[in-house]
């Protein structure tokens, strides 16, 4: 499994020498601890430990400031879980989290299929450009995302300033801070990934299908209907996963963007830095994690074995 | 079929519909759409606000032309403590990450031994959760060292070490053990057999994951906000601060350098091996 050819089995025909031969994987087995032991320990350390350590802090009640937290209690508690889901507590950042990413899913899915099709299956000049340009967000973090829709959506963005010019009026100024504005900061940080995730997807695609519908006398728009179409739904379902995944843990742009409204990680910070409440943060934390645990889990069934990528 | 594949090569190019044409008008425009935030900033950095009518600012010196570099030198002034942390800490993720990495691809690879897959699914695990989860698993852990420069590297290196290891392992597996199993007969031990067959061959996919590394650390966020202290902050949290305390001319000077390393970067990686495009992606 972890070579791509099978090492051929040790038969009597072969040297002596690659018998007792070191490629043998199975027969140095402590040479492969050895090797691994640092990035181990450093695992182990930095994360498993940290991550664990969550859960008893999330069982744990804490009173934060201003006693907005629990009442400090012996022994385990749900009380956190049951306020991060409650009405009165952060369900409201769960919806918005739900929704905006399941929205913004949907919304870079369609936006990339053109761009991603184009990159993987057709030759013009500038493509290699054309693909670093749409590349250029992924390098962004979050809170570079929220300032450039800021500079684009805020109150003196450029947007409302153009509208004006036009219209006379300031449209769609400050819609930066409104969900809408949220929306589409997320959008832009989702392209590159959409258009990465569904060119790498087309790219598999055997060519050879098409290349038997086209002998057949298949035009471009059947091809795609009746070939591309069916055989690309992992591809469809990834890109689906690996968005909302990221739009779920997404951070910076709330931290610069939300002003009344909140999604999770921002609850996060806000319950974790602002209020002292650790244990809501932890049950926090770990029903994030659990989601975009999930949408990955869901992205591995729908590419059984085959390389994937994370959110 | 040599007739199909001259039809399909014909239609590889592009022009051969007008569906064809409209979408790439579509992905110029949505090109278009990326690239406009990031030229405002770029231009907001050089061009004087005052001249763009936008000015906030109490003082506007006299007679200055279209471009001026005195938001630059204010970023370069304020922020120096910032600009070295980061590249520091870029540093340090690639040394770091190479030595966590080269060898247990590496082992993974040539030595498996019982739970390596299971290490590897752990490896790339830290990016399936999101990143403020692990930050605030980590300072909470951890709290007496939050602050501490190597802790922040550290917190750098969960991001960047699972990219590097994912390209090496890639090209490890990709390479197969020809070469390696004829250095054997020969009678190469496995310190030899590394050094001399299978580094060599790694040294581009090492190279890549190295400008990868670099880059991610550059940009990181998460860790770079929360696990640094509002004292010592690398350049990513510390443009956060102008963000909320600064005018826009200074915001976009300091986005300004923040691309101007980030940008060779991404065209470098680009040009080296296009799959890998997409590991540097931050967390957002």
């Amino acid at each position: 499994m972890n070579e791509s050819r099978p090492a051929a089995p040790a038969s009597a025909s072969r040297p002596a020498a690659l018998r007792r031969d070191a490629m043998g994987a199975e027969r140095r087995p402590w040479l492969g601890v050895a090797l691994c032991l640092p990035l181990g320990l450093f695992l182990v350390a930095v994360f498993l430990v940290p991550v664990a350590g969550l859960l008893p802090a999330s069982l744990t009640a804490t009173p934060g400031v201003l006693g907005r937290g629990l009442e400090a209690a012996d022994g385990a508690t749900l009380a956190n879980y049951a306020r991060a889901l409650s009405p009165r507590g952060e369900l409201a950042a769960f919806r918005n989290s739900f929704l905006l990413s399941a929205s913004v899913a949907l919304a870079s899915l369609l936006l990339c299929l053109p761009p991603a099709w184009l990159l993987a299956r057709r030759d013009f000049p500038g493509k290699g450009a054309l693909r670093t340009v749409l590349a250029l967000p992924l390098t962004f973090s979050g809170v570079i995302v929220g300032f450039l829709a800021i500079l684009v959506l805020g109150r003196l963005g450029l947007l409302p300033t153009l509208l004006a010019a036009l219209t006379g009026e300031r449209l769609l100024a400050g819609s930066a801070y409104t969900l809408g504005g949220l929306a589409a900061a997320y959008v832009y940080f989702e392209v590159p990934r959409a258009v990465l995730t569904l060119e790498a997807a087309f790219r598999r695609l055997d060519p050879e299908v098409e290349e038997a519908a086209a002998t057949l006398g298949a035009g471009p728009w059947q091809r795609l209907r009746r070939i591309w179409l069916p055989l690309s739904w992992p591809a469809v379902a990834s890109t689906l996963a690996v968005t909302f995944a990221a739009s779920m843990g997404s951070f910076g742009v709330a931290l610069v963007l939300a002003r009344r409204l909140s999604v999770v990680p921002l609850s996060i910070y806000t319950q974790y830095t602002g209020f002292l409440d650790s244990g809501l943060a932890a049950a926090l934390c770990l029903l994030l994690a659990a989601v975009t645990l999930a949408a990955n889990g869901l992205l591995r069934l729908a590419f059984r074995g085959r390389d994937y990528v994370y959110g | 079929m040599s007739m199909a594949r001259r039809l399909l090569a014909k239609q590889r190019r592009l022009g051969s519909g007008w569906g064809e044409g409209i979408g790439l008008a579509y992905c110029l425009l949505l090109a278009l759409a990326v690239l406009l935030p990031v030229v405002v900033v770029v231009l907001g950095a050089f061009v004087p606000a005052a001249r763009l009518g936008l000015s906030s600012e109490q003082w506007v010196e006299g007679g200055e032309g279209w471009v001026s570099l005195k938001y630059f030198r204010y970023v370069l002034d304020l922020y120096s403590g910032p600009l070295l942390f980061s590249v520091g800490l870029a540093v340090f993720a690639v040394a770091g990450g190479l030595l966590l990495a080269v060898p247990a691809a590496y082992g993974l690879v040539r030595y498996p031994f019982p739970g390596s897959k299971l290490l590897e699914e752990v490896a790339l695990l830290p990016l399936a959760v999101p990143g403020i989860a692990v930050a605030i698993a980590l300072i909470q852990t951890y709290a007496l060292i939050r602050g501490e420069w190597w802790f922040v590297g550290l917190g750098h290196l969960l991001y960047t070490v699972p990219l590097l290891l994912r390209t090496l392992l890639h090209a490890l597996r990709g390479e197969g053990f020809e070469l390696e199993r004829a250095a054997a007969t020969l009678g190469a031990g496995p310190w030899q057999r590394f050094r001399r067959v299978t580094w060599p061959r790694l040294r581009r996919p090492a190279s890549l994951g190295c400008l990868i590394t670099a880059a991610v650390s550059w940009g990181e966020f998460n860790a770079s906000f929360l696990l640094a202290t509002p004292v010592n902050q690398p350049f990513p949290a510390a443009l956060y601060a102008t963000y909320t305390s600064n005018s826009f001319a200074v915001s976009s000077a300091a986005t300004t350098i923040f691309l101007a390393v980030i940008l060779p970067l991404l065209i470098a990686v680009e040009r080296l091996g296009r799959g890998d495009l997409l590991s540097m992606r931050q967390g957002a």
